[in-house]
C-alpha cells in the first residue's frame, strides 16, 4: 500500500468515519449530561430511553408516519413518559441523603423492566427502519453517505439549539439556578419542581430523538441501550457533568481517539482505552474538561 | 457498650444463628431424602451469598456502590480452576485465589478509591467490563467458551476429608466457608476498623479530625471485599466443575447489587439471605414465564423506593426492640445461648 | 399359615408392586429436558429451537411416541449463560429426571452441559453450537451434534467459492472471540486450500456498532470475495452499513451459516442480497419431506423454520430412533444405539459417526436472492466432514 493510498482509503475515511460515530455519541451523551449534571441524577436506563424512540420511530413509521415528522413527534411523546418517570421514580428518592446511589439502583431497575416490555411488545429479533436518505457522496475522495452527512449536520444543529436553550433563554437560566443552589433559586420564584420534572424530561427527549436519528444506521433490538452506555458515560464524565460543550468536545474527540487507536494498535483496545481516558480523567480532572453545569 | 449500632449488629447475629440452623435442618432433610439438586442449588446460592456479602461490607458500611465487584469472584474462580487442573487441592485453591485477589485488590483499590460515590460506582464498572473482556479474549483461559474439566475434589480437614461431589458434604463446607467470612467481617466491624467505616458514611469529612485516614479505611474496607469475592469465587469451579467469563460479566455483579437491596444494605445478613431469596424467585418465576426481568426489576425498584432496607429492615427492629427490652441487658447478653430462644421466637413470629 | 407361606405370598406382593412399578415407568412419558436461551441476545434462536422441538413432539406423540411413549418437553430459560445453563441442566436431570437433554446454543453452554450430563451419566445433543472443539478435542462420550459443525461449512462454501471466483481475493472480517477466530482460522484454511489468496484480516470486538473504522482497510486491500462470521445484530450492523458506503458493488460476500439467518434478513434487507454461506439445512430443500416439514412449521409458528428449528427437529426422530433400535431408555444402551446411527430427517439422511458424535450430512451452499436462500451448491456428506479429531472415546 503507498502513503498516498493509505491516506486516501485509510486514515482520512477513518477520521471522517469517526466523526459520525462521535455524533452520534455526543447526541445519546446529550441528555445524560443535562440529567446528570442539572438534577444530580445517575439516569442508568437512558440507554433504554434511547431504545424506546427507536422503536416508537420504528412502530410509527410502520403506521405510514414518515421521517421528519417523526423526528419531531417522537421527542414530543418521550416527555410525557419522562415527565412521570422523574414524578413516580425519582422525586420520591430525590430527599434520600445517598441520592446518587439511589437513583442510580432506581433507573438501573426501570432499565431491566424496559428491556424485557420491548422485546413483548416488539419481539427479540432486530429490525431496521429503511434509510431516510439514499445514496453516498464523495468528498476528496472520501466516500460517506449521505444519511451520515445529514446526521453530522443535524447534530450540529441540535447541539447548538440545546446550548442556545440551556445558555442563552429565560428558560434555561432557570434551569441553571435550580441546579447551582436549588433553595436560592426557589426563594427568587423558580418552580424548582417542575423545572426538574421538565429537565428530566428533556433529557428522556433527547434521548428519544437520539433513537429515531440512529436507528437507520444501527438498527433496532431490545438490548440495544446497552450499546452506547459506557461510551455515553464516559462523554458525560470526561466533558464535564451538564457541560454541553464538554460532551460535544469529549465525544469527538474519544470516538477519534477509538478510530485511530483501532488503525494503530488494534480494535480489541479501543474499550480499554476509552476506559482508561475516563479513569485519567476521574482521578487527576474529575471536574472534566469543563467542569459542571451551573458551576463553571 | 450498648449504643445501637452494637445492638442492631447483636440482632443481625441472631439472625445469621437463624439462617445457619435452618440450612442445617434443610441439610438433614436434603440429605436424608438423597436430594443432590437442591443441595447444589443452595451450595451455589451460599457461593454467591458470599459476593453479595462483600457488595455489602463496600455499600453498607463505607457507602460505596460497586458494580463490578463479579471483577474479583471471577479471579478467585479463575485462579481455583487453574490450580485445581494442576493440582487437585483445596487449600492450594484457595491460597492462590486469596493471593491472585489479594494483589487485583490492591490494584482495583489504588485506582477506584481516587474517586468516590458514583463515580466509584461507574469506575468499578468499567473496570470489570474491561476485564472480563480481556478473559473473554484470551485462549490461555478457554476465551469466551470458558474452561471445562475441573476436577471434583477431595477437601481434607486433618483426618477427615469431604468430597466437593457430596451433594451434602459440600453444602455444609460452603455454609462453614460463608459463614466464617460473615463472622469476620462482623467481627472487624465492630473493631475501630469498623467504627471508622460507618462514621466515613456518615460523615467523611469529620473522620480526618478524629485522627483517622479516610483513604486507608476505605482502601482495607475495598481489599477485604475483594478478598470475601474472590474466595466465594474460588467455591465455584468447585461446586459446578468449569469457569466461564459470564461470571465476570455485569449480569453476576448486578445480582449481587439486586440481592443486597432485596435483603437489606448495611446488615451484612440481608445480603446472605437476599441471594438465597433471589435464587427462589428466580426458580419460580422462572419456570412460569422468561419474563423474569420485569419481576425482578419491578421488585428491586419497590425495595430501593419503599424498603431502603430490604427484607432484614423490616425483620431486624422488631428483633431490636425485643432485645431492648430485656431489663437485664449486660454482658450477659453477649452469650449467644442466652439469646437462643428470643431469636427462634422472634424468627418465627415475623 | 405357616411363616414360609407368608414370606412367599409378602415376597410374590412384592415382586407385583415392583412389576407393577417398572410397568407404569415404562408406560410414563419419556421426558426430554431442553435448556435453550429463552431471554437475552440469543432468544431468537431459542425460539427456534422450541419451535422445531415443540413440532417433532407433536408428530411423534400424535403416531403413537417412542417405544409406545409419549414424549413431554420440558423447558428451562438458560439466558446463554453457561452458569446458568448448568444450573438448569442439573434441576432437569434431577429433579424433573429427564432421559434425555438438548437445546444450548452457545458453544461455552454445550461444553458445560456435555461435562456435567458425563458427571449425571445422562446424554445430552446440541442442535445448533457449532464450534469444532465439542465434538473434536473436547468431545464428550455424553455428547452428540446433530447440526453442521464449521468446518462442515467451510468445505461446502470453500468448494464452491473455488468454482465460483477461482483464485479470489479474500478479507477475512470475524468478531473477536474464541468463534469468530475459530471460524474465520476454519474457512481461512479451507478456502487457501482451494487456492484463494488472503487479502487480509481484521477481528472487531464483540457488539461493535460501527464497523465503517474497518472500510479503509478493506478498500485499500480491493477484495473480491469478504469472509465474515459475525452473527445476530452485528450482521445487520456490518451488511447495512457496507452499503451505505458503497462497498457492496463488486464484492462477493460470504460467511458462516449463522451470519444470515430467518431471524435478521428482514432487518438486513437489500444489502442481504448475494449473500452465501454453507449449511446443513435450507426451507428451499427440494424434498417431500422437507416441504411438509415447512408447511407444518409455518402453520404452527407463522415463520419459516431455519437450521436450528430443522436441526432441533431432526434430533428427536433421532433419540425416537435410538431409544427403539435399544429398546430402553438407559444412557449405556441409547448411547451405543445412537453411535453410527443414521436416520431420517427433512435434511434427508443423516449418520451420526461413532468417533466423535458428530453427525454427518450432505452440506448445502445457499445465496440469497430477492430476500430468499436459493440452494446453488452441494457437497456429500463424506466430502464435508473433515476428520475425526477425537481421541477421547
Amino acid at each position: 500500500m503507498t502513503p498516498i493510498d493509505y491516506l486516501q482509503f485509510v486514515l482520512a475515511p477513518q477520521v471522517v468515519n469517526g466523526l459520525a460515530l462521535g455524533v452520534a455519541v455526543v447526541l445519546v451523551a446529550l441528555g445524560l449530561t443535562i440529567i446528570f449534571g442539572m438534577l444530580d441524577v445517575i439516569n442508568m436506563s437512558h440507554g433504554e430511553f434511547y431504545a424506546i424512540g427507536a422503536y416508537a420511530a420504528l412502530a410509527l413509521a410502520a403506521a405510514g408516519i414518515g421521517f421528519w415528522f417523526l423526528l419531531v413527534l417522537v421527542p414530543i411523546l418521550m416527555i410525557p413518559l419522562g415527565m412521570a418517570a422523574e414524578r413516580l421514580l425519582i422525586r420520591p428518592v430525590f430527599g434520600s441523603k445517598d441520592r446518587h446511589v439511589t437513583t442510580l439502583l432506581v433507573t438501573f431497575g426501570l432499565g431491566l423492566i424496559v428491556e424485557d416490555v420491548l422485546k413483548i411488545i416488539f419481539g427479540a429479533n432486530t429490525q431496521r427502519p429503511p434509510t431516510p436518505i439514499s445514496g453516498a457522496s464523495e468528498i476528496f475522495g472520501i466516500i460517506l453517505p449521505n444519511y451520515r452527512l445529514f446526521l453530522i449536520l443535524v447534530g450540529a444543529a441540535i447541539v447548538l439549539a440545546v446550548a442556545y436553550v440551556v445558555y442563552r433563554t429565560r428558560l434555561g437560566a432557570m434551569v441553571r439556578a435550580a441546579a447551582f443552589d436549588r433553595n436560592m433559586a426557589a426563594s427568587l420564584g423558580v418552580p424548582v419542581s417542575l423545572v426538574y420534572a421538565g429537565t428530566f424530561a428533556f433529557g428522556v427527549g433527547l434521548a428519544g430523538l437520539a433513537g429515531v436519528l440512529l436507528a437507520p444506521i444501527y438498527s433496532v433490538f431490545p438490548t440495544m441501550g446497552r450499546d452506547f452506555i459506557l461510551l455515553a458515560f464516559t462523554v458525560v464524565i470526561v466533558g464535564g457533568m451538564g457541560s454541553i460543550w464538554g460532551a460535544v468536545v469529549a465525544g469527538l474527540l474519544l470516538t477519534q481517539v477509538q478510530a485511530l487507536a483501532s488503525l494503530v494498535i488494534s480494535p480489541v483496545w479501543t474499550d480499554p482505552i476509552v476506559f482508561g481516558t475516563m479513569v485519567a480523567f476521574l482521578v487527576f480532572r474529575p471536574q472534566g474538561l469543563f467542569g459542571r453545569l451551573g458551576h463553571a | 457498650m450498648h449504643d445501637r449500632l452494637t445492638q442492631s449488629m447483636r440482632a443481625s447475629h441472631l439472625l445469621a444463628l437463624l439462617f445457619v440452623l435452618a440450612s442445617l435442618g434443610l441439610a438433614a432433610i436434603g440429605a436424608a431424602t438423597g436430594d443432590t439438586f437442591y443441595l447444589r442449588l443452595g451450595t451455589e446460592a451460599l457461593i454467591f451469598a458470599g459476593l453479595a456479602l462483600s457488595v455489602d461490607l463496600l455499600l453498607g458500611y463505607s457507602g460505596a456502590l460497586s458494580l463490578g465487584q463479579a471483577l474479583y469472584f471471577g479471579i478467585g474462580a479463575y485462579v481455583s480452576a487453574l490450580t485445581l487442573m494442576k493440582v487437585p487441592s483445596f487449600w492450594l485453591a484457595m491460597a492462590a485465589a486469596f493471593a491472585a485477589t489479594l494483589i487485583a485488590a490492591i490494584i482495583g483499590g489504588l485506582i477506584a478509591n481516587r474517586v468516590r460515590g458514583v463515580y466509584f460506582a461507574l469506575i468499578t464498572f468499567g473496570l470489570a467490563q474491561v476485564f472480563a473482556k480481556v478473559v473473554y479474549n484470551t485462549r490461555e483461559l478457554g476465551a469466551s467458551d470458558g474452561m471445562i474439566g475441573i476436577p471434583v475434589i477431595e477437601i481434607g480437614f486433618g483426618p477427615l476429608s469431604v468430597s466437593a461431589g457430596s451433594p451434602v458434604g459440600f453444602f455444609l463446607v460452603v455454609l462453614a466457608i460463608i459463614m466464617g467470612l460473615y463472622a469476620l467481617t462482623a467481627y472487624l466491624l465492630d473493631t475501630p476498623f469498623g467504627r471508622v467505616l460507618t462514621a466515613l458514611k456518615a460523615n467523611e469529612r469529620r473522620v480526618p479530625f478524629l485522627g483517622y485516614s479516610v483513604w486507608r479505611a476505605r482502601m482495607a474496607a475495598y481489599v477485604l471485599a475483594g478478598l470475601i469475592a474472590g474466595l466465594s469465587g474460588a467455591l465455584y469451579p468447585m461446586l459446578r466443575g468449569f469457569v466461564s467469563p459470564e461470571l465476570m460479566f455485569f449480569a453476576t455483579s448486578g445480582n449481587a447489587v439486586i440481592s443486597v437491596i432485596l435483603g437489606g444494605v448495611g446488615t451484612l445478613i440481608g445480603a446472605i439471605y437476599g441471594s438465597v431469596l433471589l435464587v427462589i424467585l428466580k426458580s419460580i418465576i422462572g419456570s412460569w414465564t422468561e419474563h423474569h426481568l420485569i419481576v425482578i426489576g419491578a421488585l428491586f425498584m419497590v425495595c430501593v423506593m419503599f424498603l431502603p432496607k430490604g427484607l432484614i429492615g423490616f425483620v431486624r427492629p422488631r428483633i431490636e426492640a425485643l432485645l431492648m427490652r430485656r431489663p437485664q441487658a449486660g454482658p450477659v447478653l453477649a452469650e449467644p445461648a442466652t439469646l437462643t430462644p428470643i431469636a427462634v421466637k422472634s424468627g418465627s413470629a415475623s | 399359615m405357616t411363616t414360609a407361606t407368608i414370606t412367599t405370598f409378602a415376597a410374590g406382593l412384592l415382586a407385583a408392586t415392583a412389576l407393577a412399578a417398572g410397568a407404569l415407568a415404562q408406560s410414563g412419558p419419556i421426558k426430554i429436558g431442553v435448556v435453550t436461551p429463552l431471554s437475552g441476545t440469543y432468544t431468537p434462536i431459542g425460539q427456534q429451537v422450541r419451535w422445531g422441538l415443540e413440532l417433532a413432539a407433536k408428530e411423534i406423540n400424535a403416531a403413537g411416541g417412542v417405544a409406545g411413549r409419549q414424549v413431554a418437553l420440558v423447558f428451562e430459560d438458560e439466558e446463554a449463560n453457561p452458569a446458568v445453563a448448568v444450573q438448569k441442566a442439573e434441576k432437569l436431570f434431577q429433579v424433573e429426571k429427564v432421559d434425555f437433554l438438548t437445546g444450548t446454543v452457545n458453544s461455552g453452554s454445550t461444553l458445560a452441559v456435555a461435562q456435567l450430563a458425563e458427571r449425571n451419566n445422562k446424554l445430552a445433543a446440541t442442535t445448533v453450537s457449532f464450534a469444532d472443539s465439542i465434538t473434536g478435542d473436547k468431545c464428550s462420550p455424553n455428547m452428540f451434534r446433530v447440526n453442521a459443525r464449521a468446518e462442515q461449512q467451510s468445505v461446502a462454501l470453500a468448494a464452491w467459492l473455488a468454482k465460483e471466483k477461482p483464485k479470489a481475493k479474500v478479507y477475512y472480517l470475524g468478531p473477536d472471540y474464541e468463534m469468530g477466530r475459530s471460524t474465520v482460522a476454519a474457512f481461512k484454511s479451507s478456502a487457501e486450500k482451494t487456492g484463494s489468496a488472503t487479502g487480509g484480516e481484521v477481528f472487531a470486538p464483540l457488539d461493535s456498532k460501527d464497523y465503517t473504522q474497518y472500510f479503509g482497510q478493506i478498500r485499500a486491500t480491493r477484495p473480491q470475495v469478504l469472509y465474515t462470521s459475525v452473527a445476530g445484530n452485528d450482521t445487520v450492523r456490518l451488511l447495512t452499513q457496507l452499503q451505505d458506503f458503497g462497498l457492496l458493488s463488486g464484492l462477493t460476500v460470504v460467511g458462516a451459516s449463522g451470519t444470515v439467518t430467518s431471524q435478521n434478513i428482514t432487518a438486513i434487507g437489500a444489502a442481504a442480497e448475494g449473500f452465501a454461506t454453507g449449511v446443513g439445512y435450507s426451507p428451499q430443500i427440494d424434498r417431500p419431506e422437507n416441504k411438509k416439514f415447512v408447511e407444518a412449521f409455518r402453520a404452527a409458528n407463522k415463520a419459516d423454520p431455519d437450521l436450528y428449528g430443522a436441526d432441533s427437529y431432526g434430533v428427536l426422530f433421532a433419540y425416537k430412533a435410538a431409544v427403539e433400535k435399544a429398546g430402553s431408555t438407559e444412557t449405556d444402551k441409547v448411547r451405543e444405539a445412537l453411535r453410527g446411527l443414521t436416520w431420517q430427517t427433512p435434511q434427508g439422511a443423516k449418520t451420526i459417526r461413532a468417533g466423535d458424535h458428530q453427525a454427518m450430512q450432505p452440506m448445502y451452499v445457499v445465496r440469497v436472492t430477492k430476500g430468499k436462500f436459493d440452494i446453488i451448491d452441494n457437497v456429500s456428506a463424506e466430502n464435508a466432514i473433515g476428520p475425526d479429531a477425537c481421541t477421547r472415546f
